[in-house]
């Protein structure tokens, strides 16, 4: 038997879980939080594994070294933060988000076609822990990428850039930027509409193991355990890529992460079926796809999440019963205290509101629609985005969802969304919920790389499914 | 090194869905040498141009089955000048109007609109991408050198999309070989 502890260090809690590894799987022993320690994050990871392994708080943290095999992942204050670089918007530009995205990180903002001398100075001011910066298809426009390489390259940013676009300019790219660390890597769209985004997510990961890491006193870590960490939600990534592989089961998967500070939408399924009747427009989004949303989370993010949300939540509302004013009251409360959790009835109820308004939003952003067009030829579906008709199970995870005991909180706000414009949207159209009930998934995570199949049995062993529990309504 | 090849968009625009013609011309136009970029069918004007943007490409070849085609390919030419597109090649072809329209008339319309040339449905491909070469290196210039150059001098000269004011001058660039396009119009008086 094999001990093996994965840790995970957040923005505001560090937590750990211990596994025993055996022939016949891992199993979970024991999982604990702890308060994250910003100033010096090995002081909270230190504890969390004396806890695990049973030692004392002050046994050193080398003596800690071989009782156990370590993973570890940081959410690095929240996820890494990308200001993303394309030509045209719906082109280059979304692909260059996309890629952000599922690389775990956080697009700060985008700019399309000619930076601005504004442009430049909100960049200056963002301080992005990343550039991503695309354009033009293989052999294509040259003429943007140079321009905006020269304005980077003036500017006072100082912060690596990742190249992903026109191949045929790199090399003047990188002469133009001589004092900037540019990293090369594949065009993210080397012909139009093709996508690729691997070989960006993988130089994103390996800036955050090099820039971001060392830099907070993580490198002590690395080194007397030789394992590097992850980000967060690359760990989830990973982990929902994985799941189907394994189990194919569980093949068209989605999975819904309502944090904090942001909400994110994972999805694994093909995203465009061609057919006779439906015609696709824009980019064929991948089949694995991350969507994080900033501007939509409980408590650091519940401000901004009131004021995206207000026709949902005024809906919502007044099908329960309960005044704007009120809710407007408890939003304010509990931005200021962030770990807040409510005690009140009504309190728990406006929380769920605030959690479907999270799922509502993110879905939205995430799934696809069609729209119906009457062609001298009959009727046409015009597809944008990803189909996600063919999922069939929807899994909740973070501290919100992993306590939920219904499927409420997903399922009313999809069922919502079903009527949303014009468009009709692709929504997984008989999933089942579950939920993620010991919240081991990002843990889970971070051992897919060494231990793919144990992970994931483990992870789909640990759902729960919400569906049979019935729909109570709130 | 190998000579680049030309790019360019193809794609059938508005609700019309005739794909069988869009297959053939992307076949023929790639074995004729050029970069192929095929939009596939009911392709938006701003698709086209977005595609153009991204890959550079010279010239955007709209078809048109339906009958909605003069519709459709309204404020083409000023969609492709206000993002910038100021010089690039736009072909026409297909039934672009309903009914028993002359040819001539037809022609009159979309070359109003900006189009550079306009077919009829049963036009000789090889005479397209015959005058396709010639449009482009007349306005382009013949080699991929000049052609780095030119982009180069237009770069220096011009202003970003976002400040399209300046047309004029870039117009100028090309009006002369404009002046020589309408010279020679033979190859698409096709009955």
């Amino acid at each position: 038997m094999k001990t093996v502890i994965s840790v995970d260090i957040g923005s505001t809690w560090t937590k750990g879980a211990v596994f025993s590894l055996t022939g016949s799987g891992l199993e979970l022993l024991d999982k604990i939080s702890a308060p994250t320690t910003q100033s010096n994050l090995v002081v909270g990871f230190h504890e969390i594994l004396a806890r695990l392994l049973q030692r004392d708080r002050n046994t050193p943290l080398d003596q800690l070294k071989g009782l156990a095999e370590i993973f570890f992942s940081s959410s690095a204050k929240g996820g890494l933060s990308i200001a993303a670089i394309g030509l045209v918007p719906d082109l280059t530009l979304q692909l260059a988000r996309l890629a952000a995205m599922s690389a775990g990180g956080k697009v700060v903002k985008s700019f399309s076609f000619s930076l601005t001398a504004s442009d430049v100075n909100e960049l200056e001011k963002l301080r992005p822990d990343i550039i991503l910066f695309s354009g033009g298809t293989d052999g294509g426009n040259s003429k943007y990428v140079l321009e905006n390489a020269s304005k980077l390259e003036s500017s006072r940013l100082d912060c690596p850039i990742v190249y992903a676009g026109n191949r045929a300019v790199a090399e003047d790219v990188i002469n133009i930027m001589k004092s900037r660390e540019v990293i090369v890597t594949e065009n993210l769209m080397p012909e139009i509409g093709q996508v690729n985004i691997e070989p960006v997510r993988e130089k994103i990961r390996e800036i955050f193991l090099k820039r971001i890491v060392v830099g907070r006193g993580l490198s002590e870590i690395v080194e007397l355990f030789g394992s590097q960490p992850k980000p967060t939600p690359l760990a989830m990534f990973e982990l929902i890529s994985a799941i189907p592989e394994f189990h194919p089961e569980w093949s068209d998967l989605a999975a819904i992460d309502i944090g904090g500070a942001t909400t994110d939408f994972y999805s694994n399924t093909e995203s465009y079926l061609e057919t006779d009747t439906v015609v696709l427009k824009g980019i064929r989004e991948p089949k694995i796809k991350r969507t994080v949303e900033g501007d939509l989370g409980l408590r650091v993010s519940a401000h901004s999440l009131f004021e995206t949300s207000q026709v949902y939540i005024k809906d919502r509302l007044r099908e329960a019963g309960f005044e704007f004013q009120e809710m407007n009251e408890f939003v304010g409360k509990i931005s200021g205290r962030i770990d807040y959790l409510p005690e009140l009835e009504k309190e728990k109820i406006f929380d769920r509101v605030l959690a479907e308004a999270c799922v509502y939003y993110a879905a939205l952003r995430h799934i696809g629609g069609w729209r119906q067009i009457y062609t001298p030829q009959g009727k046409i579906y015009v597809q944008t985005g990803k189909d996600l008709r063919r999922v069939k199970a929807i899994i909740g995870t973070g501290g919100f969802l992993s306590e939920e005991k219904t499927a409420a909180v997903m399922s009313i706000p999809l069922e919502k969304l079903k009527h949303y414009g014009e468009e009709i949207k692709l929504l997984p159209e008989r999933p089942a919920f579950y939920h993620d009930r010991h919240y081991l998934f990002p843990l889970l995570g971070n051992l897919i790389e060494k231990y793919p199949q144990e992970a994931t049995s483990l992870a789909v062993a640990s759902v729960e499914n919400l569906s049979q529990r019935g729909d109570e309504n709130d | 090194m190998e000579k680049e090849k030309d790019t360019i968009v193809i794609g059938v625009i508005g609700s019309d869905c005739h794909s069988v013609g869009n297959k053939i011309l992307e076949l023929f136009f790639t074995s004729e040498g050029f970069k192929v970029v095929n939009l596939g069918v009911m392709v938006s004007q701003q698709e086209f141009v977005d595609a153009a943007i991204e890959t550079n490409a010279k010239a955007i070849l709209v078809s048109s089955l339906y009958g909605h085609g003069e519709i459709d390919c309204q404020g083409f030419r000023d969609l492709c000048i206000e993002k910038g597109l100021d010089s690039i090649i736009l072909y026409v072809g297909g039934n672009l109007v309903v009914g028993k329209t002359p040819v001539s008339v037809v022609e009159e319309k979309f070359k109003k609109m900006g189009f550079d040339r306009v077919f009829p449905p049963d036009i000789d491909l090889k005479q397209v991408a015959e005058l396709l070469r010639q449009d482009i290196k007349e306005r382009f210039g013949s080699s991929s050198k000049e052609q780095e150059a030119k982009d180069q001098s237009e770069q220096d000269s011009q202003p970003d999309q976002k400040n399209p004011g300046d047309e004029g001058s870039q117009n100028n660039l090309t009006g002369q070989d404009n002046q020589n396009n309408m010279k020679e119009p033979e190859g698409f008086k096709v009955k």
